[in-house]
């Protein structure tokens, strides 16, 4: 049996009085995309932003184990955990425009990300970029324009191959297509499927739209009040939700 | 070999006033390798909730579910998945996909996301697509747009393409006009000779009686 690559234990995270997350315990294996759902307010970003180290959590251990080597996320020097954000870690944000940065090329977004793990020769990044220009359906004419110039639809594309091209261990996105026209939504989604199944990537995604969980997370878990209620294969918790809670969540989702 | 053991399963609809649905009581049957059992009964009566547990898409309350010596009822949700993959085929009643996959990607995507090489996922699907009687114009179209027969067919090869020893399907001659009900007829017995064992549910006598299948009449097994 393989060991999960990413073991939570307890963990818990408040802002004075207000609870985030309570008690979270989880673990993920190499390969499975996990959606976190819940309502606003449930804690499902106080929760990746601890696992993507951009939060301290008060209490819990984070072990990442990445080819054999375990890493106690919360246990590390700052350098140690900077590295490991930068080399196995990747964040897609829900809006593109605090992923990326608007006065860099587009190829300037993908090349940085590359140096910043220790690619230097310029032929190799360029081509590179334009490769992942191409993988997400940017036209790779546009590789020296500014991203202010792109639609919502193409940012967001750029910023899943700025985080992708480093070939990151655990990919953390918070609603990757919340700010998006459901037409784009569907062709970001179809990307971002297409790339978990072609890269075998290991993803946590959070979401309010079941749709989306359904569709991308092979396992899921429901938020309420900073603790998880539920949790389970994605099928199994939709169509047979054991909780009040879940259960009100999918019967609230309008069929079209 | 697929049993089902002592089975009980219930719903409780915590926002409708906590209502409890009882669908089994004290379910058993077995299915042996290269055999089709039929699901009989009416509406209602629980012929989907049955594959949906041996699927472990369904929570069962009690008993045992046996499938290559593991139960499902007490596998984490990894080793589910792991089951599925490597096991378990399940041909919903309605195909879903997603807006611009072309139906050949549809089919091949089992394949390729167990590590089967590319040339030979096309291969697979190509003949499968020839089998089924999709003409050539519609491989590289969503089956978003095909008809209710064509999605039908799609949604069987993407459950078909793998050699897999379990088959659940939900109704899939429904929706079928009567010689490509006799084709999926003929790729069902096919995988039955390979020794899979297979648990359907047929709306059609036409269906069981080709399949020779060995029928459970729900009404008769559980005792509500």
């Amino acid at each position: 049996m393989i060991s999960p690559l990413l073991n939570v234990t307890n963990l818990s995270k408040s802002y004075d009085n207000i609870v985030g997350c309570k008690n979270i315990s989880m673990s993920l294996y190499p390969g499975e995309v996990l959606g976190i759902v819940g309502e606003s307010g449930s804690g499902k970003t106080t929760l990746i932003n601890c696992l993507s180290g951009n939060l301290e959590p008060d209490r819990g251990k984070i072990i990442f184990n990445i080819n054999n080597k375990e890493t106690d996320f919360l246990n590390i020097s700052e350098s140690e955990k900077r590295k490991f954000i930068r080399t196995d870690l990747a964040f897609v944000h829900q809006n593109p425009r605090d992923g990326l940065r608007l006065n860099v090329s587009a190829g300037g977004n993908i090349g940085e990300k590359l140096m910043s793990v220790g690619n230097r020769h310029y032929g190799n990044i360029r081509s590179l970029a334009t490769k992942w220009m191409n993988k997400v359906e940017i036209d790779k004419n546009r590789i020296d324009d500014l991203p202010i110039t792109f639609s919502g639809g193409m940012l967001q594309r750029l910023q899943i191959a700025k985080n992708l091209i480093t070939s990151p261990n655990v990919i953390f996105m918070d609603e990757p297509t919340g700010g998006l026209d459901v037409s784009v939504q569907a062709r970001v989604l179809d990307l971002v499927r297409s790339l978990v199944n072609e890269l075998n990537l290991t993803v946590i995604i959070v979401s309010h739209d079941l749709a989306v969980i359904r569709l991308l997370a092979d396992k899921m878990i429901v938020m309420k009040n900073g603790a998880v209620i539920e949790s389970g294969l994605s099928d199994q918790v939709l169509e047979d939700p054991q909780q009040e809670y879940t259960q009100l969540l999918v019967s609230s989702v309008l069929h079209v | 070999m697929i049993e089902v053991k002592k089975v009980n399963k219930s719903f409780t609809l915590f926002n409708q006033n906590n209502a409890k649905i009882t669908v089994f009581k004290n379910l058993n049957f077995k299915v042996e390798p290269g055999e089709i059992v039929a699901l009989k009964g009416p509406s209602g009566v629980g012929k989907s909730s049955i594959l949906k547990m041996i699927y472990g898409s369904y929570i069962i309350d009690k008993g045992a579910i046996i499938i290559n010596n593991k139960n499902i009822a007490t596998l984490s949700a990894q080793e589910i998945l792991k089951l599925r993959k490597t096991s378990i085929g399940y041909v919903s009643q309605f195909l879903k996909v997603i807006p611009r996959i072309s139906a050949l990607d549809v089919i091949m995507e089992p394949l390729l996301n167990s590590g089967d090489n590319k040339n030979n996922a096309y291969k697979k699907s190509i003949k499968l697509l020839k089998d089924l009687n999709i003409e050539k114009n519609l491989w590289h179209l969503s089956p978003l747009t095909f008809s209710g027969g064509e999605q039908q067919r799609i949604n069987i090869a993407r459950g078909f393409i793998k050699d897999l020893p379990y088959l659940l399907l939900d109704e899939p001659t429904a929706s079928l006009d009567s010689k490509n009900r006799d084709i999926i007829i003929n790729l069902i017995k096919a995988k039955s000779n390979r020794g899979v064992s297979i648990i359907g549910i047929f709306h059609d006598e036409y269906s069981r009686k080709k399949l020779n299948v060995r029928e459970i009449d729900l009404n008769i097994e559980t005792k509500h």
